[in-house]
């Protein structure tokens, strides 16, 4: 087995314990007859709290977009991949899985979706950045001078066709879900009060 | 290194985005338990009701909206449906409906909440009695035996269950009585 093999065997191994561990926990603070764990104070403040924490993910494609030529952010990017993580861990002991209306369901689903494609987008990312080092070695060695070794990087970069597609589809998915996540929080407080 | 999105990304988000909240928007009006609602009603209210009968908007359900069905006219029409006498005094009390009742936990699920009655609103159809006074001590639970009055409504009870109905058995009626029919279920 590759080390390649190996960690995404690693990821995915954790991904299944940690939303089972979310899962179990929710089930057992749901004992109460009276109402599930999602309908007390805590319950509401944990689906606060991962919200909250999965909106923070959007201040690193925010600063790509709009600082497109500032150096890549390391430590932004480590919120994001946290902080998409941690809040919708939050969110998944916050619902349970206690389906019934549709609109909570879809936003679960969704959210589900955002953060696997989150997960295969980190892959790809660490792929490409590995491609990309070795290529800024390769062009060094050769002796191009800093900008010159920039501006074909670049141009690789724009070419990269396997990011540019989940782009496509990570970013709709994440508008989606946050739409329907508010959608869900309005409904909430209309029908249950603020 | 930035990669820019495709061109067209943006403007079909928006469209798809718009789509979808319009559609919800749109199908949610017409059945709003399936969209919002987190259980099902009990059988008390399934079928009876629109959302906004009990839900005000931003406020919950509301005291008022319940008290619009559940009058004093109406305890006072069905003399046979109890409890009125514990229900008058929260009337008086001004205690909220919610502080005792719930919903949306399915069809045949209790509406009173566990610790104030675990027996549901079952016990008083089955033993005729009018509030938690009727066999408590104070309607609370104190030792053992929760505060049990030595009475004819407790001992006609007990006796009924020839053994089953003894302390420590006699909290969760639907354990035995499931469906909410008078007779037992299980071993028949």
């Amino acid at each position: 087995m590759s080390a390649v093999e190996r960690r995404a065997l690693l990821v995915m191994a954790l991904v299944v314990l940690a939303i089972a561990g979310a899962l179990t926990a929710e089930w057992w603070l749901s004992r109460s007859p009276d109402r599930p764990f999602g309908h007390t104070q805590t319950g509401h403040v944990l689906g606060w709290g991962g919200l909250g924490l999965t909106l923070l993910v959007l201040a690193y494609p925010f600063r790509k977009r709009h600082q497109p030529g500032q150096r890549w952010s390391k430590s932004l990017f480590h919120v994001h991949i946290v902080g998409g993580l941690a809040g919708p861990l939050l969110i998944l002991l916050h619902a349970g899985a206690h389906l019934h209306a549709l609109i909570p369901d879809l936003a679960l689903l969704t959210m589900g979706l955002v953060v696997l494609s989150g997960i295969v987008g980190q892959a790809l990312h660490a792929l490409a950045l590995r491609s990309m080092n070795e290529q800024r070695r390769l062009l060094i060695h050769q002796g191009l001078p800093e900008p010159e070794v920039e501006a074909r990087l670049q141009a690789l970069a724009k070419q990269e066709e396997t990011f540019r597609l989940w782009q496509v589809i990570h970013g709709p998915l994440t508008v989606t879900f946050v739409a329907l996540a508010l959608l869900h929080i309005g409904g909430a407080l209309y029908y249950g009060g603020v | 290194m930035a990669l820019p999105p495709p061109s067209s990304l943006y403007p079909t988000l928006f469209a798809a985005t718009l789509v979808l909240v319009v559609g919800l928007g749109w199908a949610s009006a017409r059945d709003p338990e399936s969209f919002w609602a987190p259980g099902d009603l009990s059988i008390h209210h399934a079928g009876r009701m629109a959302c906004t009968q009990c839900h005000e908007p931003f406020r919950g359900a509301t005291t008022a909206n319940c008290l619009a069905c559940h009058a004093e006219t109406t305890f006072a029409s069905q003399p046979d449906k109890p409890p009125q006498a514990f229900h008058r005094q929260a009337a008086r009390d001004r205690t909220r409906c919610l502080t005792c009742h719930t919903e949306h936990r399915g069809a045949t699920a209790k509406i009173t909440t566990e610790p104030l009655n675990p027996h549901g609103e079952f016990i008083f159809r089955v033993t005729g009695t009018q509030s938690c006074q009727d066999c408590h001590v104070g309607g609370k639970r104190q030792g053992p035996k929760y505060g049990l009055l030595d009475n004819d409504a407790v001992r006609g009870l007990v006796a009924k269950g020839k053994g089953a109905h003894g302390p420590g058995r006699f909290a969760d009626c639907f354990r035995c009585h499931a469906g909410g029919r008078v007779g037992s279920e299980r071993g028949s």
